[in-house]
């Protein structure tokens, strides 16, 4: 069971991963959206706001209304934003759950693809 | 525990009930929903399907193995609804199939499985293609010309990641079964052949009713792919109420079209055409007619090609992401878009197009697919049965009578999965072997590249992993927990 603290620290890594990463950016300039997150074994909360691909905010609870609401657990969640885990076996167990259209699940997956290609 | 297993307890999936506490942006409601399933099922395809009802069915009684047929469906609908219900997700067929009967058998049934999406692609680039080249009155050769501009234009939208918004699907459906109605009901009213022999669908023999049947099945084929958009939908029951209406929809077009061509085209002058739509239209309203079943033709393919390359094309994504498949098949262009598993897509589907196109068996192609699709049917109904008796995850929708009906179910669709796999749909009174041969083909390819070939890929992708680790080029970088 991850903390918040070490949950935040991943985030902020992910967001720096993703925002430094020019192939990336280019790949998302047109994907602006509001994703919430749910930790399932904590009940803990988080958003992550993303706008023309950069990632411009994360923080603690649930802002706004989302567009995508992603929920596993929160070592789960911290392995996948320090790209230590692909995401996408456990998606397909339903390890993984996620609300939102196939597109933005498409896309959620991908940067982690072309981050860690080799996770 | 094999990679390939499902998770080893419940405890390891959030439950997902019918009320979702997140209210998304953009959601997907019953009109859509319904709209997408409907969609997904009535392909250019169907209108052949039709013909090879009728073909089995003596005088005018195709109608009636439609309504049986659609009845069937919606025992698939509370199927895929209560499966749904447990899983809602765009991975659900493969999460079902796994959590019941094994992660290999799942990759193998969802492999062969998906290759319908090729065959529906290939068959409504080739249906249209026809219809087009009829239409302009040009030389037959132009037909597979139309099938590759179709195809190439197909291929350049999905590219540069332009998808239809719901919106616009929704509307292209209902045109599609309004336009096919409203001129069927014209065809209905004007003078024509009488109506013959109305309930004697077995009076060709118990086996030839049967298989009209079969083929009745094969029009509601893949409107259960509406569960793909689970994750979209407000709530589970979105997805239930569309897999229950659509086929109500679809039932209504595909009868009072089966109707209208009984009463004004000769059987066996629909049999023998690739276009029996446009012959319809012809017959009813002359040039406009046929112009306005070139119409609803050509819309059918927007809905076939948006739906089919999406959802296949993602799938192999899916599957290399996990190294079931070579790792360049996850490939994104510039658009995040996975551009070799659409460009494999529709190279494989202009080869099977131009097979049909130089062997003229468009008609195999409806038998391999309701072969295709019963068997699938059947394998649902069983997971269902399993999964009642090993899963007691919370479920929104609970089938009445699930014993009776997913386990006759599973018996009736394995059944009619045979009648149409040994049907010879080019004529009602002999057997074929073939669009069962096919079936079974694509089965063991799908098996042996899921035994032989996947470990191999595994394994490379596991050593890989480890070369990069030893290297230092690829490390675990979440820092390791202090210790207390």
């Amino acid at each position: 069971m991850a903390t918040w603290d070490e949950l935040q620290e991943a985030l902020d890594d992910y967001t720096v991963s993703c925002n430094t990463n020019e192939r990336l950016r280019k790949m998302q300039k047109d994907w602006t959206r509001v994703l919430h997150f749910v930790c399932a074994d904590t009940a803990e909360t988080f958003t992550m706001d993303v706008r023309s691909g950069e990632i411009v905010s994360t923080g603690a609870g649930h802002i706004g209304v989302p567009d995508v609401v992603v929920t596993t657990d929160s070592e789960t969640f911290c392995d996948m934003f320090w790209g230590d885990l692909n995401p996408m076996p456990k998606y397909l167990r339903g390890e993984i759950q996620v609300r939102g259209s196939q597109e933005d699940i498409m896309r959620i997956d991908a940067i982690s693809y072309v981050i860690w290609p080799d996770a | 525990m094999s990679e390939l297993a499902p998770p080893s307890s419940e405890a390891e999936q959030p439950v997902i009930g019918d009320h979702h506490p997140h209210h998304l942006r953009r959601s997907v409601g019953v009109f859509t929903a319904t709209a997408t399933s409907a969609g997904l099922a009535f392909a250019a395809i169907n209108f052949l399907g039709i013909v090879s009802v009728s073909t089995f069915a003596l005088g005018s009684s195709a109608w009636l193995a439609i309504l049986i047929g659609g009845l069937i469906a919606l025992v698939v609908a509370g199927v895929f609804s209560e499966l749904n219900s447990m899983w809602p997700t765009a991975a659900g067929v493969r999460l079902y199939i796994s959590n019941a009967f094994g992660g290999r058998f799942a990759l193998i049934a969802t492999f062969t499985y998906m290759t319908t999406v090729v065959l529906v692609i290939a068959a409504d680039a080739f249906l249209i293609g026809a219809a087009i080249q009829h239409v302009l009155n040009e030389p037959p050769a132009l037909a597979y010309v139309w099938i590759l501009v179709l195809l190439a234009i197909a291929t350049a939208l999905n590219l540069r990641g332009i998808t239809m918004a719901g919106r616009v699907q929704s509307a292209v459906t209902y045109t599609v079964l309004a336009g096919t109605v409203v001129l069927s009901i014209v065809a209905i009213a004007k003078p024509g052949m009488p109506i013959e022999s109305p309930f004697a669908l077995f009076g060709n023999g118990a086996l030839s009713g049967f298989q009209a049947i079969a083929f009745a099945l094969f029009l509601f084929a893949a409107f259960e792919w509406v569960t793909t958009t689970a994750e979209e939908a407000r709530t589970p029951r979105v997805i239930t109420r569309g897999l229950f209406i659509a086929p109500m929809l679809i039932w209504f077009a595909a009868t009072v079209f089966s109707l209208a061509l009984d009463h004004l085209v000769p059987k066996d002058v629909a049999h023998g055409s690739a276009y029996p739509q446009l012959l319809l239209g012809a017959a009813a309203l002359g040039r406009v007619g046929e112009i306005w079943m070139l119409g609803v033709t050509v819309l059918t393919a927007i809905n076939t090609f948006n739906g089919g390359f999406l959802v296949a094309s993602r799938f192999v994504y899916a599957a290399a992401r996990e190294d079931n498949l070579p790792r360049p098949f996850a490939r994104l262009n510039i658009r995040a878009v996975p551009w070799l598993a659409v460009v494999v897509l529709a190279v494989t589907s202009a080869v099977v197009g131009a097979v049909i196109f130089a062997t003229g068996q468009w008609l195999l192609l409806v038998a391999v697919g309701a072969a295709l699709e019963a068997s699938v049917f059947a394998i649902a109904s069983a997971a269902l049965l399993k999964l009642r008796r090993t899963h007691t995850k919370p479920r929104s929708f609970r089938l009445r009578a699930a014993p009776v009906l997913a386990g006759g179910g599973t018996v009736l669709f394995a059944g009619l999965a045979l009648a149409s796999g040994f049907s010879d749909p080019a004529d009602p009174t002999q057997f074929s072997a073939a669009p069962a041969l096919v079936v079974i083909c694509l089965g063991l390819v799908a098996t042996a590249y899921v035994l032989i070939v996947v470990p191999r890929l595994r394994r490379a992708a596991a050593a890989r992993r480890v070369a990069a680790r030893a290297s230092g080029e690829r490390v675990k970088r979440r820092p390791e927990r202090p210790t207390a």
